[in-house]
């Protein structure tokens, strides 16, 4: 397992304590700016505000490591994922839509 | 009034929108303006959570201020976002726009003011970006947008008090975010101020003060005798009276290091602290981490000084907050002499008040050349101990600070390894450089 999953599942296994009537997400941002990829646990109690924790933010900025990254995760959580600031980009390997719509707070 | 020998300059005076949140909000993809995010603290001694920064939709939603709010106040809206401090990714950022704010000036004309303030002389400098202060403002604005996706907002005037005026009384309710005061405009812009204390540098205590010399409003102070109004407030009354006319002789290259360093730390308590043990574990810890920090800064301390602060309680049952002693000791960075002597002071005036705020600080700072040897020990003893701090401190520096504690830091009541990754008190860092 690499160095970068290895944090992530690490941090997400300490965040994701599964409390009753609470949602669990993992967010995936692209950072233009710092040009990397982080990872954050957003979590919700029904009703509540939402928390987001950050996880880990990847140096290596291309889609092909994320990719495999995305992958590896997959295989330890079931958590659903979603994605901002990908709008117009493509997986590398079957070439479909990473996020679908641009979200309004973009 | 005559203006004409006052220096006349284009300084600007830039801030970040709600800088952590801004910060927080663009790590996530979301643009900072519209999403509702607060930035708190949950840590232990925050009494349930202390909001850090708002988004400025948040402030507008929820009435929520920066440092002053608490987890309480904070509405349970499933539309609001809580997320932890970082506090090295904002010295990051803050180095970042340093950075961009260097290619429109030079070094010595930029000063960076606070963790999201910072002034810049632009007098020699603005004419090569373009043709009017405000398009020059208009293009760091831009700038830092498109380099780090964070809003600016730009206080613009003809000395560096006017440029912060700007900023924090028109700027940040403007719509391109740029505010202005020039010499010509003071009358319009700065006497038109009904409130004083929404002017920098007075707050409560100065308006009440003012208020009672019968002056409510900024045309007021202006126009107040300055010799009658220096006589009553002294330096600062004629500092005030100088801002009112917008008046602001300072030289932003020729800086003013402080005339005495002191280095120091405090920190508030998770709960009461009651047993005199726990107390004096918390106070050896606060004086470890000064005295590794002095070691880290080369200097060498020939004060220290103790601070602590009671319990809502205590205070109330004692009629004091608590006390605050200093102590002159022969110059080191050594961690035994440094605990002993606070320790001492601590003994001297602790009378079994509960315990919720404990400050260690140093000053009469000078350059650590060498080791003061005492008759007393041998010479050998001496060095070794002297070597020891400098040991603890390279490993701590190689593997973390956690790698190596003292066991009195496992005792109930300690607070060190909790907080080894704190800076400014909040998550993220090293403490101990």
């Amino acid at each position: 397992m690499n160095k970068d999953l290895k944090v992530i599942i690490e941090r997400l296994d300490a965040g994701f304590k599964r409390l009753p009537q609470t949602r669990y997400q993992v967010q995936i941002t692209d950072d233009p700016y710092d040009k990397t990829y982080n990872f954050f646990l957003n979590y919700q109690h029904r009703g509540r505000r939402l928390k987001s924790q950050p996880l880990h933010s990847i140096r290596q900025y291309r889609l092909t490591y994320l990719e495999q990254l995305v992958k590896g995760l997959r295989e330890h959580t079931q958590l659903s994922f979603i994605y901002v600031g990908f709008t117009g980009q493509r997986w590398p390997s079957n070439q479909r839509l990473i996020q679908g719509k641009r979200l309004k707070d973009e | 009034m005559n203006y004409q020998n006052e220096p006349h300059g284009v300084f600007f005076l830039i801030d970040n929108k709600s800088f952590y949140a801004s910060v927080e909000a663009v790590a996530r993809g979301w643009n900072p303006l519209k999403i509702a995010l607060v930035v708190m603290s949950e840590a232990s001694n925050t009494n349930g959570g202390l909001v850090l920064a708002t988004s400025p939709e948040a402030k507008k939603h929820y009435h929520l201020q920066a440092n002053v709010s608490r987890a309480r106040e904070v509405p349970q809206d499933p539309q609001l976002v809580v997320v932890p401090p970082r506090m090295n990714l904002y010295i990051k950022r803050n180095l970042q726009i340093n950075d961009i704010f260097r290619r429109f000036v030079a070094n010595e004309d930029l000063l960076p003011y606070s963790i999201d303030e910072s002034i810049l002389d632009l007098t020699h400098s603005w004419r090569l970006f373009g043709k009017t202060p405000r398009e020059v403002a208009i293009r760091i604005q831009k700038t830092v947008r498109r380099e780090l996706g964070l809003y600016t907002t730009v206080g613009i005037g003809d000395n560096p008090v006017q440029a912060k005026l700007a900023l924090d009384l028109y700027a940040k309710h403007d719509d391109d975010l740029i505010g202005e005061i020039h010499y010509s405009t003071v009358p319009e812009k700065i006497w038109t101020v009904d409130k004083l204390t929404d002017v920098w540098g007075i707050a409560n205590r100065t308006a009440t003060h003012l208020n009672r010399l019968g002056i409510y409003n900024m045309y007021e102070l202006a126009h107040v005798d300055p010799y009658q109004l220096k006589g009553e407030m002294g330096l600062i009354g004629q500092q005030l009276f100088a801002m009112a006319w917008g008046i602001d002789r300072s030289q932003l290259n020729q800086r003013r290091g402080p005339k005495n360093a002191s280095l120091g730390n405090s920190q508030v308590l998770p709960r009461d602290y009651v047993q005199q043990k726990e107390i004096e574990t918390v106070i050896k810890e606060v004086g470890e981490q000064v005295a590794s920090r002095l070691r880290h800064h080369h200097k060498q301390a020939g004060c220290v000084s103790l601070g602590i602060g009671f319990s809502y309680a205590a205070s109330e049952a004692d009629g004091r907050s608590g006390f605050h002693q200093e102590m002159r000791i022969a110059p080191t960075d050594q961690n035994a002499e440094i605990v002993a002597a606070v320790i001492r002071i601590f003994r001297r005036n602790w009378e079994g008040q509960t315990v919720r705020n404990v400050a260690v600080y140093t000053s009469r700072l000078c350059a650590s050349t060498g080791l003061q040897l005492n008759f007393f020990e041998s010479a050998k003893a001496q060095i070794k101990r002297t070597k020891t701090d400098h040991v603890v401190d390279a490993i701590r520096d190689r593997f973390g600070f956690t790698r190596l504690v003292y066991a009195s830091s496992l005792q109930k009541g300690g607070t060190a390894i909790e907080r080894a990754s704190l800076v400014g008190g909040h998550n993220g860092g090293n403490a101990y450089e």
